[in-house]
């Protein structure tokens, strides 16, 4: 006895699975709280340059 | 690719994946460590040990482990972009990869500042070990996920996967089973 098992030949492409969906809302979620903390400055400023000090204008005197 | 360097590749790959979970384990110690002692000396000290194994084992495995990764990708029916949790992993990958990169200057600042005897700078030095916790625990949560998915292989073909898969049950019916079967 045989049997063929034939699958459907599907003309369109199958939808994004569920899982893909929850990690891209995941994933929106988490980019946007990155936006919000480093544009409104909650966290303070991002990166090694946050630690390195401004340099301080200097004033030249002019010896005459 | 034929079968015995797909296990080598494999093998490669599971390796230096996992040794970078472990790496990064041990840089969450050292920060942990840090965090819970009040002496001035641990500190420096671990600030330059979290340095060291960033550079000399983190980063090393982090990019063994990318290339391993795209070479198991291209060189297997998998592909790169075929499967969602094959693209998954790899944007994964790359974020965490980038992140890592940009976060190593800042621990080689800190390292930097703890190595001059004259600093005094231990607030600052304490300071910057939340940022650390939070960046070596974020990457260690993803640096998982990416390892369940890879276990895992959750279903799910992108709509290039599926015209690709398309294409050759249409020109060859018997050779897809075996990876979708």
């Amino acid at each position: 006895m045989s049997q063929t098992h034939i699958k459907p030949n599907h003309e369109s492409p199958p939808g994004t699975p569920r899982w893909v969906k929850v990690f891209g809302i995941i994933a929106l979620v988490v980019v946007l709280l990155f936006v919000i903390v480093v544009f409104t400055s909650i966290g303070g400023p991002h990166g090694p340059g946050r630690h390195i000090p401004t340099p301080t204008p200097t004033i030249e005197v002019q010896q005459p | 690719m034929p079968p015995g360097l797909r296990k080598f590749a494999l093998t490669a790959h599971i390796t230096f994946s996992v040794g970078w979970i472990g790496a990064v384990v041990g840089f969450l110690a050292l920060v942990i460590a840090a965090m819970t002692r009040e002496d001035a000396q641990t500190l420096r000290a671990v600030w330059i040990a979290m340095e060291l194994t960033g550079w000399f084992a983190i980063v090393p495995l982090a990019l063994a482990s990318l290339l391993t990764g795209l070479v198991m990708s291209l060189g297997t029916r998998w592909g790169l972009f075929r499967h969602y949790w094959v693209l998954v992993s790899f944007t994964l990958t790359i974020l965490a990869t980038l992140v890592l990169l940009s976060n190593m200057q800042t621990v080689s600042f800190f390292a930097g500042l703890a190595a001059e005897t004259n600093s005094a700078d231990v607030d600052e030095l304490r300071s910057g070990l939340w940022g650390e916790l939070l960046h070596a625990g974020a990457g260690l949560l993803v640096l998982i996920v990416v390892q369940v998915l890879n276990v895992y292989k959750p279903r799910g073909l992108t709509p290039y996967g599926w015209r690709k898969q398309h294409e050759q049950r249409t020109a060859s019916p018997s050779e897809d089973a075996a990876i979708n079967g």
